[in-house]
C-alpha cells in the first residue's frame, strides 16, 4: 500500500529491511534455491574480481602454449590462439552479468543477459497493463501482434535480426528483448485482468486516478512477485540465448571472451586431442543457467507453500 | 471442423505472408552486402554493383518481393517481345529460354559487339548464329545529346593522339547531324549512320578488349600468386574505407595470406617475419586495430621488396595504363629503384613471374621485360634498365591504343537489345557505352563484355508457382537442395521425437505418481537441469565423453551424398543432444499433470471407492494427464526447431537449420525466405496437428460447434 490512510500507522507497515528479511527468509527456507544461489553469486564475484583472480588478460596470447590442457601456468589450460581459459572464463562472465559493452571504450553497468530482460520487462510489462487494463481493440491488436511474433520460430527471429543488423553486445540485448516481449506481456495482461477485478483498484477509480497511475502504481506493484520470479527464469533463458548466439557466430564479436563464441572455436579441437577450450565455457554456461534455474524454481516452491 | 481447419489453413497463408514481407524488409534494410559475403571483400565497386544486377538486387524493393512471389517471366516475356518459357535438360539444370515466333528456343549472347542467336535444337544442340538485325538504336534524342556532351569532352582527352582525336570528331559531327534530322525510323538511321561509323571502326582495334582482359588477367595471376604482394594487398584492404564492414570468414582468409607472406620472409628477414607472424596472430583474434599496427611497420620494407609491383598488377587490374608504365619506368631509373642486395633477393623471381604472365597475354608488352629479367639475373643491371625503360613505351603505347579504340567506339550510337541469356536472366544488353561490363558467371569467374549487359531480370516463376528461385551462394536452384536438407532434418527429429515421447511420458508419470519423494525430486531436477542446458552445451558434453574418451560413435556427421539413415553411428549423438534437451521440459509438464489429476475430486472417490491403484493410474490418471503434455509438447516445436538448428551446428549436420543458419550469415536472400516459409508451414501444422489431437482426447471440446 502506497496510500497514507488513516488508520494504519506508520509503525505497523514492514518497514523495507523487514521485507527483505522476509524475502531472505523465503529464499533461505528452499534447499534448491540456496545451491542457486550459492553459484549465481560464485560467477557474480568471479565476475566482479576477474583481475585478482587471474593474472592473465583475456586477449593476452602465449605462443609457446596453444590448445594446451590444465597445468600449473593455466589452470583451465589455453585455447587455440594460447589465451587462458580460465581468464576468458572470468571477463566473459562480466559481459553476461556485470557489464554490457555499448562501443569501444564504453561500457553500462549490468550484463547484457541483464539488459536484455530489463528492456522486454520494460516494453512487456507496458503493453500487457495497457492491454489488460484498457481491453478493447487496443488489447486485441497488441495481443494478435504478440501472437503473431510468438508464432515466429524463435531462431529464426535471432539469425535474421543478427544477420541483419550485425553482431554486437547492443544487438544482442535488442534480439534478446524482442523474443522476450510477447512473454512477459502474455503475463502481465493475466496478472492485471485479475488485479483491475480487485476492491482497491475500484477505490482508486472512483478517487479519480488516472490511467497511467492506476496501471503502473496500483496494478504493476501488486502483480510483482510472479514478475520477479519469471524475470530470473528469464535472465536464464537469457543466458542461454546469449550462449546460443555465440555458437552459431552471430554472438560478440571477437576477441571478446564470449562463451558461445568460445565454444564454437573450442568445438573444432575436441576431436584433434584438446577438449579444454570447449569444454570449460560449455560448463560455465551450463552451471550458470542451472544456478538461475535452481533460484528461481526454489523461489516459486517457497512462494506458492507461503500462499 | 472443417471450417476450423480451413480458418487455421487461412491463418498460416497469412502468417507466411507476414513472415516473408517482414524477412524481406529486413533482409533488404540490413546494411551488409550480399555481393561482399559471396565473392569476398577484396572485390572492386563495379564487380558489386554487376553482382547485385544480375540477381536484380538493385531493383526497387517492391519489385523485388514481386518477382520473388509471382515470378519475373511475364514482365521478362513484355521487355524481350516473346514469351519465355523454363525447361528442363536431361541432366537436370533448369534453363530458360525465349520462344522464337516459329516456335524454335533461343537465347542469345553478345561477342564484342556482334549479336549471337542461339537456337536449341529438339535434341539439346545448341546452333549459334550472328543476329545483329535485331539491335535497336537507342533513343536519338537522348543519344546525340550523350554524344554532343562526349564531343565536347574530347578536346581534353589526352590520352589519344591528336590525329585519331580530330578523325573522331570529324565522324562524331557527322553522326550528331544525322540524329539530329527528324522523322527518321529505325532502318533509315541505320543506313545513314553506316557510312561514319565505318570511319569509326576503321580507328578501333576489334583485339582491344581480348588484349584488355588478357592483361588483367595476368595482372591478376601475379597478385595472386605472391604471398608477399597479397600480404600488401591486405594491408591496403585494412587500411581502405571497407576494413569495418569485413566480415569474420576474410579475416580468417586473409590471415592466411599473411601467415604465408610470414613463412616467405622468415630466412631473410627475422624481425619482419616476427611482425608479420604477429599481425596473423592478431588478424585471426579479430583485432583489427593491432593487426594494421604491426603491418605498418613492415609495409614499407615489403613495398621495396617487390618494386611496387603491387600497384603495378593493382593499375592493369584497373585498365590503367599510364601508372602501371611508371612502375616499370622507375625499375629503369637507378634513383628509384637501387637493386641492391636486399631488392634482388626476391624481385627478379617476382619480376620473372610477372613477366611470364604478360609475355603469354601480350608478348609486346612481356618481351622486353623478359630480356631485363635475364639480364638482371645475369648481373647486367645497366642492359636490365634499358630493358625496363622500353618495356615501360610499349606499355603506354598499348595504352593508347587501347584507349583510342575506347574512344572511338564511344562516339558510336548506342544500340540495345532485350533478350535472354545463357545464365537465365532477361537482359538489356547496349553498346555504345564503350565501357566493359564486368559479369560475374557462376562456377567460372568474372569476366569483361563490351557489349554490356547493363540491366537484368532474373528469370523466376515466384514462390506462388512453386520456385522459390535461385540461392545467391551457389547459384543453383533452392528447392534442390532445400527438400535434401528438410529430410535429413525430419529424420533427425523424427528420431529424437519417438524417443523422447515415451521416455518422458512415462518418467512424469512415475515422477507425479511419486510427488515429494526422492524418485521425483532426482528426476524432475535432472531434467530441469538437462533442460535449461543449452544445446550446445550438451553436445559438447556428449562428444567429449562419447566420441573422445570412450571413442565409440564419431562425434561429427559426415553424409556425403549419402541419407542419413546410411549412416546411424552418425546419428547417435545428435539424436542423444535434442533427446536430452526435449527429454526434461515433456518430464516436467507431465508430471505436473500427472501431480493436478491425482489431486483431483473424481480419483480420491477412485480410491474411496476401492479401485486398485493400477486401475486408477491406467483408466483414470493417464487419460486425464496427457492432455495437457501432448498440446504443449506440439505448441513447443517452435522451440524444438531452435534446438535442431544448434545441434546441426555441432555435429555439423546437413539438415534444413545449418542451412537457415549458412544462408543467414551469407543473406542468401532466396534461401532464408525459402526456409523461413517451410519453418513456419511446420510450426502452424505442428500446432494444428496438436489442437485435433486434443479435441480427439477431450471429448468436452468441440470446434466449429455451437458453445
Amino acid at each position: 500500500m502506497t496510500v497514507n490512510a488513516p488508520g494504519i500507522s506508520a509503525a505497523a507497515r514492514p518497514r523495507w529491511w523487514r521485507r527483505i528479511w522476509s524475502g531472505l527468509a523465503v529464499l533461505f527456507a528452499s534447499k534448491t534455491a540456496v545451491v542457486g544461489l550459492a553459484i549465481v553469486l560464485f560467477w557474480v564475484v568471479a565476475a566482479l574480481c576477474a583481475p585478482l583472480l587471474t593474472p592473465y588478460s583475456p586477449t593476452a596470447q602465449d605462443y609457446q602454449a596453444q590448445n594446451s590442457g590444465p597445468s600449473a601456468a593455466h589452470i583451465l589450460g589455453t585455447d587455440d590462439l594460447g589465451r587462458d581459459i580460465w581468464a576468458r572464463l572470468l571477463y566473459g562472465a562480466r559481459i553476461v552479468l556485470i557489464m554490457l559493452p555499448v562501443g569501444e571504450h564504453f561500457w553500462l553497468p549490468l550484463g547484457t543477459a541483464i539488459w536484455g530482460v530489463l528492456l522486454g520487462l520494460i516494453v512487456g510489462c507496458t503493453l500487457g497493463l495497457v492491454a489488460g487494463y484498457l481491453g478493447g481493440w487496443i488489447d486485441e491488436v497488441v495481443m494478435r501482434v504478440l501472437d503473431a511474433l510468438m508464432a515466429f520460430p524463435v531462431i529464426l527471429l535471432y539469425m535474421i535480426i543478427i544477420a541483419a543488423v550485425g553482431a554486437s553486445a547492443t544487438n544482442v540485448v535488442l534480439a534478446i528483448a524482442i523474443v522476450g516481449t510477447p512473454g512477459i506481456a502474455r503475463l502481465v495482461r493475466g496478472l492485471t485482468l485479475d488485479i483491475r477485478t480487485r476492491d482497491y483498484i475500484r477505490a482508486a477509480e472512483i478517487r479519480g486516478e488516472s490511467k497511467l497511475y492506476i496501471m503502473f502504481v496500483e496494478i504493476l506493484p501488486n502483480a510483482r512477485g510472479p514478475i520477479i520470479i519469471d524475470a530470473m527464469l528469464r535472465v536464464g533463458y537469457a543466458i542461454f540465448a546469449m550462449g546460443t548466439l555465440g555458437f552459431l557466430g552471430l554472438g560478440l564479436p571477437p576477441p571478446s571472451p564470449d562463451w558461445g563464441s568460445m565454444v564454437a572455436a573450442g568445438r573444432r579441437y575436441i576431436l584433434a586431442g584438446s577438449p579444454w577450450a570447449a569444454l570449460w565455457p560449455s560448463l560455465a554456461i551450463a552451471s550458470l543457467v542451472v544456478g538461475l534455474n535452481l533460484l528461481a524454481d526454489g523461489l516459486r516452491e517457497e512462494s506458492m507453500r507461503y500462499q | 471442423m472443417a471450417r476450423f481447419i480451413l480458418r487455421r489453413l487461412l491463418l498460416m497463408l497469412v502468417t507466411m505472408f507476414l513472415v516473408s514481407v517482414a524477412v524481406f524488409a529486413i533482409t533488404s534494410a540490413a546494411p551488409g552486402n550480399v555481393a561482399r559475403n559471396v565473392l569476398g571483400v577484396q572485390i572492386t565497386p563495379e564487380q558489386e554493383a554487376s553482382f547485385l544486377a544480375q540477381n536484380g538486387l538493385d531493383k526497387p524493393i517492391l519489385v523485388r518481393y514481386l518477382y520473388w512471389l509471382i515470378g519475373s517471366d511475364w514482365q521478362a516475356g513484355r521487355l524481350v517481345g516473346l514469351p519465355v518459357r523454363r525447361i528442363t535438360t536431361p541432366d537436370g539444370f533448369k534453363e530458360w529460354w525465349a520462344v522464337d515466333r516459329d516456335g524454335a528456343l533461343v537465347q542469345w549472347r553478345v561477342e564484342g559487339e556482334n549479336l549471337i542467336r542461339r537456337q536449341r535444337r529438339p535434341d539439346g544442340r545448341v546452333e549459334e548464329k550472328p543476329d545483329n538485325g535485331r539491335w535497336r538504336i537507342k533513343d536519338p534524342a537522348a543519344e546525340s545529346a550523350r554524344l554532343a556532351a562526349y564531343r565536347a569532352a574530347l578536346a581534353d582527352n589526352t590520352e589519344i593522339g591528336e590525329a585519331d582525336r580530330q578523325a573522331i570528331g570529324r565522324a562524331v559531327d557527322r553522326i550528331l547531324a544525322i540524329l539530329r534530322t527528324p522523322g527518321q525510323d529505325q532502318a533509315a538511321l541505320l543506313a545513314a549512320l553506316a557510312g561514319p561509323e565505318g570511319e569509326l571502326e576503321a580507328l578501333r582495334d576489334p583485339k582491344a578488349a581480348g588484349r584488355k582482359q588478357a592483361l588483367q588477367k595476368a595482372a591478376a595471376v601475379v597478385a595472386g600468386n605472391d604471398a608477399l604482394l597479397k600480404a600488401l594487398a591486405v594491408y591496403r584492404t585494412l587500411t581502405g574505407p571497407d576494413a569495418d564492414r569485413l566480415q569474420l570468414s576474410d579475416q580468417q582468409f586473409m590471415a592466411g595470406q599473411l601467415s604465408r607472406a610470414a613463412a616467405q620472409l622468415r630466412e631473410r628477414d627475422a624481425g619482419s617475419a616476427a611482425r608479420l607472424q604477429q599481425a596473423y596472430e592478431s588478424l585471426k583474434a579479430g583485432d583489427l586495430r593491432a593487426t594494421v599496427v604491426a603491418l605498418e611497420g613492415v609495409a614499407p620494407l615489403l613495398v621495396k621488396l617487390t618494386g611496387n609491383v603491387g600497384d603495378l598488377t593493382a593499375a592493369l587490374q584497373d585498365g590503367r595504363y599510364r601508372p602501371a608504365a611508371d612502375v616499370l619506368r622507375a625499375l629503369g631509373d637507378p634513383g628509384r629503384t637501387p637493386f641492391d642486395a636486399e631488392q634482388m633477393a626476391t624481385l627478379p623471381a617476382l619480376l620473372q613471374a610477372l613477366a611470364n604472365a604478360l609475355d603469354d597475354a601480350d608478348p609486346a608488352v612481356g618481351r622486353p621485360l623478359l630480356q631485363g629479367v635475364i639480364a638482371l639475373k645475369a648481373g647486367r643491371t645497366a642492359e636490365a634498365r634499358q630493358a625496363f625503360r622500353q618495356a615501360a613505351d610499349v606499355l603506354a603505347d598499348v595504352g593508347q591504343a587501347l584507349a583510342r579504340s575506347d574512344a572511338a567506339g564511344q562516339a558510336r550510337v548506342g544500340r540495345v537489345f532485350w533478350g535472354v541469356d545463357t545464365q537465365n536472366h532477361a537482359v538489356r544488353w547496349e553498346t555504345g557505352t564503350g565501357k566493359d561490363v564486368w559479369v560475374f558467371i557462376q562456377g567460372t569467374g568474372w569476366k569483361a563484355f563490351a557489349g554490356g549487359p547493363v540491366e537484368y531480370v532474373p528469370l523466376q516463376r515466384g514462390l506462388l508457382r512453386g520456385d522459390p528461385g535461385v540461392s545467391l551462394r551457389t547459384g543453383r536452384p533452392v528447392a534442390d537442395l532445400l527438400f535434401i536438407r528438410l529430410r535429413n532434418s525430419l529424420v533427425l527429429a523424427a528420431a529424437a521425437f519417438v524417443i523422447v515421447m515415451p521416455l518422458a511420458l512415462l518418467l512424469g508419470l512415475l515422477a507425479g505418481l511419486k510427488e515429494g519423494k526422492p524418485l521425483d525430486r532426482i528426476l524432475s531436477i535432472g531434467g530441469m537441469m538437462f533442460s535449461v542446458t543449452p544445446e550446445f552445451a550438451t553436445g559438447v558434453f556428449l562428444i567429449v565423453i562419447f566420441a573422445f574418451w570412450l571413442k565409440v560413435v564419431p562425434g561429427a556427421t559426415v553424409f556425403g551424398e549419402k541419407a542419413p539413415w546410411n549412416r546411424p553411428d552418425m546419428l547417435v549423438l545428435p539424436v542423444m543432444t535434442l533427446t536430452l534437451v526435449e527429454l526434461g521440459y515433456v518430464l516436467r509438464i507431465t508430471r505436473a499433470s500427472v501431480v493436478e489429476v491425482m489431486r483431483a475430486p473424481y480419483i480420491r472417490t477412485a480410491f474411496l471407492k476401492g479401485l486398485p491403484y493400477r486401475r486408477i493410474v491406467i483408466r483414470h490418471v493417464l487419460r486425464n494427464a496427457l492432455m495437457a503434455p501432448i498440446t504443449v509438447i506440439m505448441l513447443h516445436v517452435n522451440w524444438l526447431l531452435g534446438g535442431i538448428v544448434v545441434v546441426e551446428a555441432i555435429f555439423g549436420y546437413p539438415g534444413l537449420g545449418s542451412y537457415l543458419l549458412e544462408s543467414a550469415l551469407f543473406k542468401d536472400f532466396n534461401a532464408i525466405e525459402a526456409g523461413a516459409m517451410v519453418l513456419v508451414v511446420v510450426a502452424v501444422t505442428t500446432q494444428l496437428l496438436a489442437d485435433l489431437i486434443y479435441t480427439l482426447i477431450n471429448p468436452r471440446i468441440r470446434y466449429g460447434g455451437p458453445n
